[in-house]
């Protein structure tokens, strides 16, 4: 199940390259830049789901104790990691053209820093205590409080006056996105997401072993 | 705007680099479980006997 995750992540991904590359249009603006989107976007989308999942597996192993949804909230919060990461350094990239900075510490930026700090706390918590339970017990904790800060990044570009743009799809009300480069991000954003399910399977049964192995 | 390819080619490339790299990393942890496991079931295999052969019953050290 898991290997036939990995091949059709592999083909949306080539797929999603074609439709980012080949299908949508050179956007009038920005010029060719703009393709960057396709991959900036759909990372951070996949990431807020990681971390979806991650609070979600928290709350059911504070609740119930279950290893298992300890496990799947280990291997969900660091696959977000990795792609929030990814959507980090993207958008810094996509920012030094368009912008003339790397880097501007407005209130999208910090915040999307401070989630991705913290979840980094998380990756480094759950390797510095050595009682495996209060470990897992106090990383749950750290993982709900830092998945509630999603909203916070979500909503920044209203609250406070942003270099940042709006959302242009999460949002209420139609997208002003032309239906092409929309079709664009969706199959980029199916791609990613196909790509992250594979990475916490994959993870989720690597720690499923190593506990196996440590019993 | 000019199209900045250069900058585009970093941002895929980079994300082709991460990627790839957790992917490998993944694949490594796999290993050395699957190495584990094995070093467990041979550690927790019993003696087959032939491995230190007694020698026979009238041989003696040359001192005794």
């Amino acid at each position: 199940m898991v290997t036939v995750l990995g091949w059709l992540a592999a083909l949306a991904i080539v797929v999603g390259l074609a439709t980012g590359f080949g299908m949508a249009p050179r956007e009038v603006t920005q010029g060719n830049v703009q393709r960057i989107m396709y991959l900036h976007v759909p990372a951070v989308w996949v990431a807020y789901l990681a971390f979806t999942v991650g609070f979600v597996a928290s709350v059911v192993y504070l609740a119930r104790r279950r290893e298992a949804a300890d496990r799947l909230a280990h291997a969900a919060c660091e696959v977000g990691t990795v792609f929030l990461g990814v959507n980090i350094a993207t958008g810094a990239i996509w920012g030094k053209p368009t912008w003339g900075t790397w880097w501007t510490w407005d209130a999208r930026l910090t915040s999307v820093a401070v989630v991705f700090v913290m979840f980094l706390a998380y990756l480094l918590l759950r390797q510095a205590v050595e009682d495996r339970e209060r470990g897992a017990r106090y990383a749950a904790v750290l993982a709900i409080v830092a998945a509630l800060n999603i909203p916070l990044v979500h909503f920044s570009v209203y609250w406070w006056r942003t270099l940042h743009q709006p959302p242009s799809l999460l949002k209420p009300g139609a997208s002003a996105m032309p239906p092409i480069i929309l079709a664009a991000l969706l199959v980029n954003f199916g791609a990613l997401a196909i790509l992250g399910a594979y990475f916490i399977a994959r993870r989720a049964r690597v720690l499923a072993g190593e506990a196996e192995a440590m019993a | 705007m000019p199209d900045n390819w250069g900058f585009v080619a970093a941002a895929y490339g980079l994300a082709a680099v991460v990627f790839g790299g957790y992917w490998r990393r993944l694949v490594r942890k796999e290993r050395e479980l699957t190495a584990l496991r094995a070093d467990r079931a041979n550690r927790s295999r019993p003696p087959s006997g032939t491995a230190h052969p007694r020698p026979d019953a009238g041989w003696r050290a040359p001192l005794q």
